[in-house]
């Protein structure tokens, strides 16, 4: 166990704790503001990534491809809560998620329909590919994928807690009934986080392809290992979905690193399912008393 | 007080543990009992005894105080400390499962039916504590879950028609009215031959017809030796219906005694009555 | 034959308060079971597949119908009766029905820590869990790959010891419908005795009430448990069944898509009703040969793994218009004409 294959388990555990912690905060910006789990936001994902790497196979900029994949993504956003979502909305928990899970599966095979099962991939953004670091290799694009997490971080913060409409969300996430009564549309913001949450998707989406590449089926597991994230560090907080995000990172890139045995898949997995039953509530439980 | 099971009901678990009731030693007694809800404490230091075949009234001021108290009992809550008997044995770490195998049932203010089953599968449900049949001998439908399941739908039928529901028996609680709901519930709750009934405000809700059958239902419980621990706010009712009224203001037991007592007790009257 | 049947039918339909569309549904059972006499091997194949895959429906329809717990794990145990009854066989060498027995305990023994550390919990975090669950042990299967072959699979596995004067395919036909029926008939049983009175009490999903049950005496977590072993049971001996009849299993077959089309299934033909198990599991299948077999020859071209939008779509359908499954359709439509 040399220090260049810990430090490089720590950088790949960095980077994909920040993919994880995206995909958090899609989760946690739903299901905070609608207690609707979206089981659909690996899809957001996925569909960030194959957009922009479509429209830049045919020749548009990567800027500008990138855009236009975030707006489709959204326009699905707006799909899954205004036609799918909505007209259930005094249904359970349950059939709300199933609800997304079926928004999910349609997703994917009209993506196999239309993209096809191969992999795709981008090239990093700045070109370059690997950077070297006391023996470490770091993706090019890596440092991408960090400072877009970071500012998804620095930004909904700010959003929450210092616009109107982000105060409005909170209020929702926080105190339903008390928003309702302040004369804020529960309905409109529902809408507004789903939007929300399919653009931060797609963005990771975009950003993490040359990293990862994207195919049809790669919204599973993310969306598996996003929930993991939100609910082992605490759905009810933004903070928690973060700490979740890079402690399900830091256990997958170190148990592949250091027990490179082929179990570490299911050891990181199994440990991290392990601390989730310790702690139900997450490690950061929500403020206030317990529900 | 001979407790005499009616109807065809027979079970000798009910009346062994009846006859075990000696009628001066208290049947529940709390010690120096306190119990937490969230941050809140909702019952601080309390200590009081309930005999055999009474029915004790708990009042006072809004506050998660007597819920809390009756959920404690049942064991739906864990007290912070003190201690709980029952029939001079501590009960406070018994699960709520148990402590209705022993004989102490809980009814809810929101009634709480199943939904999803009908009125009678609902009574049925009560039995659950006096039967035996588990997930075998119901699967393969063997002789002995045949009979046993005769023996809960005949008693069931029966506590229906003690209430008076036995024709609503195979709809759901969504068509019942108010007062038909509690009434359901109760059956429910005797299904289980309690020995101790925690009601938590039985009359909310119901018009005065109903009000006197409660009342006399009630009555005709503790002539069944049922003994009955009750939450209430109406005071008439309480005044009618205790044997002796335990007041409690935010949580501290501030009086105890017959009602007539209670009533003009200054303490009592200053804190609540005068409201 | 046919006087037994005038007999046994109606009896079957007083004893389950069966009414019209379900003594139907008897009916064309019967029929069903003749299939290997008329049919091809393919539709017998896929008939099987229907049956093994109810039995794994029916055990969610005790978990999730009755008590109200969300389980998108079911290919865990699935994948443990063939995997353990596989290895039993092959690395063993025991006769493949002590395997598969084998294989079916197992999944049971293990669905018993695993319920009680899952059931504690509440609400809808429960299927992410379950989904959780479902993934360690994919990848628990593919590394132990000296064991199960990894990803690439459990080849070679040996038949049942059939008898040899019916095809293979009809005796696993057969097999598993027999199996189905049982598991039908046991769930069935369940949900109309105290067991199912009991589970009903407890079931958050469908108004029940926890808090009520355990006053009244109902250990809820146990027969949570209760309900989660033998849904675990059920699909491991369906996993084990499967094993021998295709003599080849891979992780994919018991992985998170799997339990998701099971609990689809299981939507699409109503939650609560054991027969709607079998329904699901005949529509799903359907879909999934439509798709593979039919919807080529006319789109003129191959159309695999398209039939995911499909699940998706009948899915979202399902949940919006006919939340309580197909099986209320024929009640809906007499509802829409009397209105």
């Amino acid at each position: 166990m040399d220090t260049a294959t810990v430090l490089q388990s720590l950088i790949s555990g960095l980077t994909l704790g920040c993919i994880y912690a995206a995909l958090g905060l899609g989760l946690f910006v739903v299901y905070g503001v609608t207690r609707v789990l979206n089981l659909a936001q690996g899809e957001f994902v996925m569909l960030g990534g194959m957009l922009t790497v479509s429209f830049v196979t045919v020749g548009i900029p990567l800027a500008l491809a990138i855009v236009l994949a975030v707006l489709m993504t959204m326009l699905s956003g707006l799909f899954l809560y205004r036609f799918i979502i909505y007209p259930a909305r005094h249904a359970s928990g349950s059939t709300l998620a199933f609800l997304t899970v079926g928004f999910a599966f349609a997703i994917e095979g009209i993506t196999l329909l239309v993209f096809g099962w191969e992999y795709r991939s981008l090239t990093a953004f700045l070109g370059s590919s690997s950077i070297h670091l006391w023996g470490a290799t770091i993706f090019g694009q890596a440092p991408w994928v960090v400072g877009m997490t970071v500012l998804m971080v620095v930004g909904l913060f700010f959003f929450f807690d210092h616009t109107l409409v982000g105060k409005a969300l909170r209020a929702c996430a926080d105190e339903p009934l008390g928003a309702r009564s302040v004369g804020i549309d529960i309905n409109r913001m529902a809408l507004l986080a789903f939007i929300l949450a399919s653009a931060l998707g797609a963005v990771a989406g975009a950003t993490i392809t040359p990293l990862t590449m994207t195919a049809y089926n790669v919204g599973i597991p993310l969306t598996i290992k996003g929930l993991l994230a939100a609910f082992v560090g605490g759905i009810h907080r933004a903070e928690g979905v973060i700490l979740g995000g890079l402690l399900v990172g830091f256990a997958e890139a170190l148990s592949a690193g250091l027990m490179p045995t082929g179990y570490h898949d299911a050891i990181a997995l199994g440990l991290l399912l392990a601390v989730f039953l310790a702690r139900p509530r997450g490690l950061l439980p929500a403020h206030g008393v317990a529900e | 007080m001979k407790p005499e099971p009616r109807g065809k009901v027979e079970n000798a678990a009910y009346r062994q543990r009846a006859a075990g009731a000696k009628p001066d030693k208290a049947l529940l007694e709390y010690r120096a009992l306190r119990a937490e809800y969230g941050e809140l404490v909702a019952v601080k230091d309390l200590s009081f005894a309930v005999s055999p075949g009474e029915i004790v009234c708990i009042i006072g001021p809004n506050g998660a105080g007597k819920t809390t108290l009756l959920r404690v009992t049942s064991g739906l809550l864990k007290p912070t400390c003190g201690q709980i008997l029952f029939r001079g044995r501590s009960i406070d770490r018994m699960p709520a499962h148990r402590r209705a195998a022993l004989g102490i049932v809980q009814l809810f203010q929101d009634i709480q039916l199943f939904a999803n089953m009908s009125v009678l599968d609902n009574v049925m449900t009560g039995a659950h504590v006096w039967t035996r049949v588990g997930f075998a001998a119901s699967a393969l439908r063997l002789s002995s879950a045949v009979a046993e399941e005769k023996r809960i739908r005949e008693a069931a039928l029966n506590e229906l028609e003690t209430v008076g529901l036995a024709e609503r028996a195979l709809e759901f609680p969504g068509a019942l009215s108010w007062g038909e709901q509690k009434l359901v519930a109760l059956a429910r709750a005797l299904m289980a031959h309690p020995s101790l009934l925690l009601l938590d405000e039985p009359y909310g809700g119901l018009v005065q017809e109903d009000i006197s059958r409660l009342t006399a239902l009630l009555r005709d419980l503790q002539q069944r030796g049922v003994t009955i621990l009750m939450v209430e706010h109406l005071t008439d009712v309480v005044m009618d219906v205790a044997d002796r009224v335990v007041v409690l203001h935010y949580g501290e037991k501030i009086a105890e005694g017959p009602p007539q007592r209670i009533r003009h007790d200054e303490r009592v009257v200053a804190t609540y009555l005068g409201e | 034959m046919m006087r037994e049947l005038g007999v046994i039918i109606p009896a079957i339909a007083d004893r389950y308060g069966v009414r019209g569309g379900r003594v139907a549904s008897v009916i064309a059972l019967a029929v069903l079971l003749t299939l290997p006499l008329w049919g091809n091997t393919y539709l017998v194949t896929v008939f099987s597949t229907i049956a093994l895959y109810s039995i794994v429906a029916l055990g969610l329809v005790l978990l999730t119908g009755l008590a109200g717990q969300v389980s998108l794990g079911q290919g865990v145990f699935y994948g443990i009766g063939a995997y353990v009854s596989a290895i039993c066989t092959v690395r063993l060498g025991l006769p493949p029905a002590l395997a598969a027995v084998i294989g079916v305990v197992v999944a049971g023994l293990v669905a018993v820590p695993v319920g009680r550390a899952i059931l504690r919990l509440r609400g809808i975090i429960v299927a992410g869990v379950t989904l959780t669950v479902n993934l360690v042990f994919f990848y628990l299967v593919v590394s132990v790959s000296s064991l199960t072959g990894g990803a690439t699979g459990f080849v070679l596995i040996p038949r049942f010891s059939a008898p040899h004067f019916m095809r293979y395919s009809t005796f696993v036909f057969y097999l598993a419908w027999l199996l189905a029926i049982v598991c039908l008939v046991l769930t069935l049983h369940l949900a109309r005795s105290r067991i199912g009175r009991a589970l009903k009490a407890g079931n958050l999903l469908a108004g029940g009430s926890e808090d009520t049950a355990q006053v009244l005496g109902i250990d809820v977590m146990h027969y949570k448990v209760g309900a989660y072993v033998v849904a675990a049971v059920f699909a491991g001996t369906a996993g084990a069944v499967y094993a021998h009849y295709m003599t080849v299993i891979e992780p994919n077959s018991c992985g998170a898509q799997f339990s998701v089309l099971i609990a689809i299934m299981v939507i699409v033909g109503g939650v609560t009703n054991p027969w709607g198990a079998l329904l699901g599991a005949g529509l799903i299948v359907g879909i999934t040969e439509f798709f593979r077999e039919v919807a080529p020859i006319l789109v003129g071209g191959p159309t695999g793994a398209y039939e995911l939008a499909a699940y998706g779509i009948v899915l979202v359908l399902c949940l919006l218009f006919l939340p309580e499954g197909l099986f209320s359709l024929p009640a809906r439509l007499r509802r829409r004409r009397e209105a």
